[in-house]
């Protein structure tokens, strides 16, 4: 038995009841350090939005709290991330249990090229075995749930490509709730939308998170300080602050942070 | 990443430039406005205050010209943090200042009304009250330009002697009242004239809270104390 890591708690803050908790973490691509030393908390049923600038480690943070980084050789992490206090980067965590409790959804909207209800069964399929009956209102809870319902509702056969990008990206968040995750990772869901999409999904993060931990990478400020409940900024792989998104966007402690939220970036 | 001033988009920084130049345009416009007040109740110029009541319409259009520069910088820069506050600011000490402006205004229209009547010993009371409240706007102009957060918080506290002054003339004035009720119209102007004079004190007060909610993000802790005892 090795005794128990005791974080350094230097950058560490503690969000009130913190779902998922990165430790230390640092991460390397071969040699280069993406992630340095890393902690902080993303609270429970909360938003947190992950700023900084291209590049300065967001997104690779949101593929160590999936694994999917795992599947490339040559990078890995280092420290912990803790989900419900078991770390998920230990090698006894199995990753298709973190797969049912974390979801994703990405920049663009990657409907598979499948119709519309089997977009949501397929995933739900993998996890568990339902019926027919059973299976049509998971995936009709899950449309209702990514505030899809109602547009497609009449075309469930129809191929999930012919719809819209905003559209196809609510098909995507209802694939990921269709699981029942705990946790659903956000990286720039609604860069690739336009404002009406973004704004149907950004309502959608209101109601999303009565149920789920979201954590989303956003490059639009706006966004970030709209939706988030928690802000951490991020630059050059290190966490420079983080704190309630309303203290971020209208007083933040480090000078850096104002920089950069303010557009006098570099 | 070097901390920089300086905006990536060069006209967000120039608009913010504008800004801050149409407010001082303003503050300095009231500071003479208000000047030629007290020296129009003083010289019992009546023409001098008319130029003083026209001069007014030139403030009230500049607090819609910084309004309407401000609502664009928030619809098309939507910024943020110390930027949010420079743009909040900037609203709040225009509206300050064209108050003032007012203010500077009915002391003009009320020294009319004195200088149409025979010349009172009180009403030279009220010069070095306006005078006071004269320096006390000046500097919180200065600390707003500055963005001196400590200069803000000494001239905020200093509106009390303001205050006492005021009150101080506020019973001086019952009491010549009471002995030669002739003075009472006379009176009652020069009673409201040292409340605009002293109400100028308190949006001084305002421009410094301004200028603390600027730099820190949040409103002074501090009470302000206050002497105003004229309703006692």
């Amino acid at each position: 038995m090795t005794e128990p890591v005791i974080p350094k708690t230097e950058k560490v803050v503690a969000a009130a009841g913190a779902k998922l908790s990165a430790r230390n973490l640092s991460f390397y691509y071969q040699q280069a350090r993406a992630i340095d030393n890393v902690s902080f908390d993303v609270a429970e049923r909360k938003i947190t939005a992950l700023i900084g600038p291209s590049g300065c480690g967001k997104s690779t943070l949101l593929r160590i709290f999936n694994r999917i980084y795992s599947v490339y050789p040559g990078q890995r992490a280092e420290g912990e991330v803790m989900l419900d206090g078991e770390n998920i980067l230990a090698p006894g965590y199995s990753l298709n249990r973190l797969r049912s409790k974390v979801g994703m959804v990405f920049q663009k909207p990657v409907p598979f090229p499948m119709s519309i209800f089997d977009n949501i069964s397929y995933g739900i399929g993998h996890y568990e075995k339902l019926g027919r009956a059973e299976m049509t209102d998971r995936v009709e809870q899950a449309l209702r749930q990514a505030a899809l319902w109602d547009e497609v509702k009449d075309k469930l056969k129809h191929s999930a490509l012919g719809l819209s990008g905003g559209q196809q990206q609510r098909l995507c968040i209802a694939r990921a709730v269709a699981l029942k995750p705990e946790v659903i990772l956000f990286d720039e869901p609604t860069s690739a939308l336009d404002p009406i999409a973004t704004g149907k999904i950004e309502q959608l993060f209101a109601e999303l998170k009565q149920q789920f931990t979201i954590l989303i990478v956003t490059h639009n400020m706006q966004q970030a300080a709209r939706c988030s409940d928690y802000t951490a900024f991020m630059y050059l792989g290190e966490l420079v602050e983080f704190g309630e998104t309303e203290t971020i966007f209208t007083k933040p402690t480090k000078q850096q942070t104002e920089d950069y939220i303010t557009g006098r970036f570099g | 990443m070097t901390p920089a001033n300086e905006h990536i988009v060069k006209s967000f920084d120039s608009e913010l430039a504008r800004l801050n130049r149409e407010i001082e345009r303003m503050g300095n416009l009231a500071l003479s406005q208000l000047d030629a007040a007290i020296s129009a109740l003083n010289k019992r110029d009546l023409a001098a205050a008319d130029r003083v009541v026209a001069g007014d319409n030139d403030l009230d259009q500049m607090e819609r010209d910084v309004a309407h520069d401000a609502l664009k910088l928030l619809a098309l820069r939507q910024p943020m943090a110390r930027d949010l506050r420079e743009v909040y600011a900037a609203l709040r000490v225009s509206a300050d200042i064209e108050r003032i402006g007012d203010y500077a205004s009915n002391i003009a229209k009320r020294s009319k009304v004195l200088s149409a009547e025979d010349p009172m010993r009180v009403t030279a009371g009220m010069i070095p009250l306006a005078q006071m409240a004269q320096q006390l706007l000046a500097d919180a102009l200065r600390a707003f330009r500055e963005r001196d957060d400590q200069m803000a918080i000494t001239v905020r506290a200093r509106d009390v002697e303001l205050d006492a002054l005021y009150t101080t003339l506020f019973r001086g004035l019952l009491t010549y009242m009471a002995e030669d009720t002739r003075k009472l119209t006379a009176c009652t102007q020069l009673m409201f004239l040292g409340k605009d004079v002293e109400r100028i004190g308190d949006h001084a007060t305002n421009i410094c809270e301004s200028v603390w909610f600027l730099v820190h993000g949040k409103p002074i802790a501090e009470r302000r104390e206050k002497a105003d005892r004229t309703a006692e």
